[in-house]
């Protein structure tokens, strides 16, 4: 797993930006983004009540194929998969039901699943594609910023380019300058604004 | 005869022994729960007789535990029913000091969250003040909290217990005029309270809220109800049957100086104004029966003695 490079989260109130710190950790441990996350800085201001949360992802260019979570065994005119977790058993199966049908793919329990008189080679079992992390990650991470921005900031506006993202939400009407703030904290990070 | 709140934990076996045992020495059950093969009674018995419940209730391994907060209706202002401050720490807080035998309700603001939109509207003042007590969850910020209290605790007369993330010199220092207890370091936190350094804040907001009741109790007995909230509570339970079909975990909520009778005002205000208490002596001549603005429940605020010139 990787390392998050950069975490930090400003305040004019030093209690107030380490609560928070704790606060935008526990969300992103929830919510499985720790490891999608390379650098975090976020800037809360309660005196003009101001949420900017800038940062950047890690390259999420990993699909998840059945040989990273399951063994694939032949053996006696059947192929048996033993999987190392069930995360991925929901998709899986409804492919495999899909290329080959619900009559060749029984599930003995809930950790192994036989593949009978398929045409595939147990070789081109282990590289079907289960699922693609980064469909989902960046909707995941909007609804982590949500909970992370104080409640309350309904006026939102965020975006995502690429590896980069910033999230910024109030109570009123955002500022003109806030893109300014968003570039220096991407600045703080050593990135550029999207 | 002064009545103590206490709690009695025991097993199941001549429980019934021990329900008789309560009634008989004067004393009144607020609530029982029975978990498996425990019993729980929350309790008022006279001061005098605690020590003798306490040692007659040894041969069925039962246990008798101060419990300052039986008989008391607080209500947990959560600043909305949103997941920023849902399940914790609202719901961890509730639930502590339920177990420690207070009734507490959930009051979620619907325009609660943010600094300068928070608002307080009539309804949800006038259900904080139909409890004993409010303790306030507010958020992280000390100029958050300094401005929006101003607009929360408005109209509010019932002691406050202020809960916020500074730390509790800060939260003396920013609010004002000052509320009746402080508990800092309690502010919106996402995490469950598991560790012991959480639970240690939890007892904390609990000894908090003991004091503030206690200061509560203490200047109500400078001048005494006219009636005890609890012998109230037995005396409806007698005469209203219709109260033991209510289907709520508390039918009567018993309160430092009143009740909630959770029944239509409509249909049983009357024949609850009516019933005697003693030598002609009736409820309503010692209390005021009011609609609740919860749901549509009667309220009893008793009177004190300098107003009804009878203590029954």
């Amino acid at each position: 797993m990787h390392a998050v490079e950069h975490f930090v989260v400003e305040c004019p109130e030093p209690r107030g930006a380490e609560i928070y710190e704790g606060i935008a950790n526990t969300v992103f441990l929830d919510h499985n983004l720790i490891r999608v996350i390379r650098k975090f800085h976020a800037y809360v201001d309660p005196g003009v009540m101001l949420f900017v949360a800038v940062g950047v992802l890690q390259k999420i260019t990993t699909l998840v194929r059945v040989r990273d979570f399951a063994n694939v065994n032949p053996l006696e005119g059947r192929i048996t998969l033993v999987l190392a977790n069930e995360t991925y058993l929901a998709p899986m199966l409804k492919i495999f039901w899909e290329r080959f049908g619900q009559d060749a793919v029984e599930q003995a329990d809930r950790f192994t699943v036989n593949l009978r008189g398929i045409s595939a080679t147990a070789a081109e079992v282990e590289e079907i594609v289960v699922a693609d992390p980064s469909e989902s990650v960046h909707k995941d991470l909007i609804y982590a910023l949500k909970l992370i921005a104080p409640e309350g900031f309904r006026i939102r506006r965020e975006k995502f380019a690429g590896e980069r993202f910033f999230f910024v939400a109030s109570e009123d009407t955002l500022p003109d300058e806030v893109d300014a703030q968003v570039r220096a904290l991407f600045a703080k990070m050593g990135e550029e604004m999207p | 005869m002064i009545l103590v709140p206490v709690t009695y934990k025991g097993g199941i076996f001549r429980h019934g022994e021990v329900m008789d045992l309560i009634e008989d020495i004067g004393g009144y059950i607020v609530q029982k729960h029975v978990l498996a093969q425990e019993v729980v009674l929350q309790c008022f018995v006279p001061q005098a007789d605690v020590e003798f419940l306490r040692n007659a209730v040894r041969p069925v391994s039962g246990e008798v535990t101060d419990s300052p907060l039986v008989g008391t209706e607080i209500a947990v202002v959560s600043m909305s029913l949103e997941i920023h401050h849902l399940p914790h720490p609202s719901c961890d807080i509730a639930e502590y000091t339920r177990r420690l035998g207070a009734k507490s309700n959930m009051v979620s603001l619907a325009r609660g969250p943010g600094k300068r939109i928070a608002q307080l509207n009539d309804e949800e003042r006038d259900v904080i003040n139909e409890h004993d007590l409010a303790i306030y969850l507010m958020g992280n910020f000390e100029k958050c909290i300094e401005h929006k209290m101003q607009v929360l605790r408005r109209g509010i007369e019932v002691p406050i217990v202020l809960c916020g993330g500074p730390d509790t010199d800060a939260l003396r220092r920013i609010v004002d005029p000052p509320v009746d207890g402080y508990v800092g370091n309690v502010g919106r936190f996402m995490h469950r309270t598991k560790e012991s350094e959480d639970l240690t804040k939890l007892d904390e907001v609990v000894a908090e809220v003991t004091r503030v009741l206690d200061a509560r109790r203490m200047a109500i007995a400078k001048d005494p109800l006219s009636v005890s909230p609890a012998r109230l509570m037995d005396l409806i339970r007698e005469k209203v049957p219709a109260i033991l079909d209510v289907t709520s975990p508390t039918p009567l909520t018993v309160q430092m100086q009143g009740l909630r009778v959770k029944l239509p005002y409509d249909t049983y205000a009357q024949e609850i104004r009516g019933i005697e208490i003693e030598e002609g002596v009736t409820i309503g001549d010692v209390a005021n029966v009011n609609p609740s603005r919860m749901r549509d429940y009667i309220v009893l605020k008793i009177r004190p003695f300098s107003e009804t010139n009878v203590v029954v």
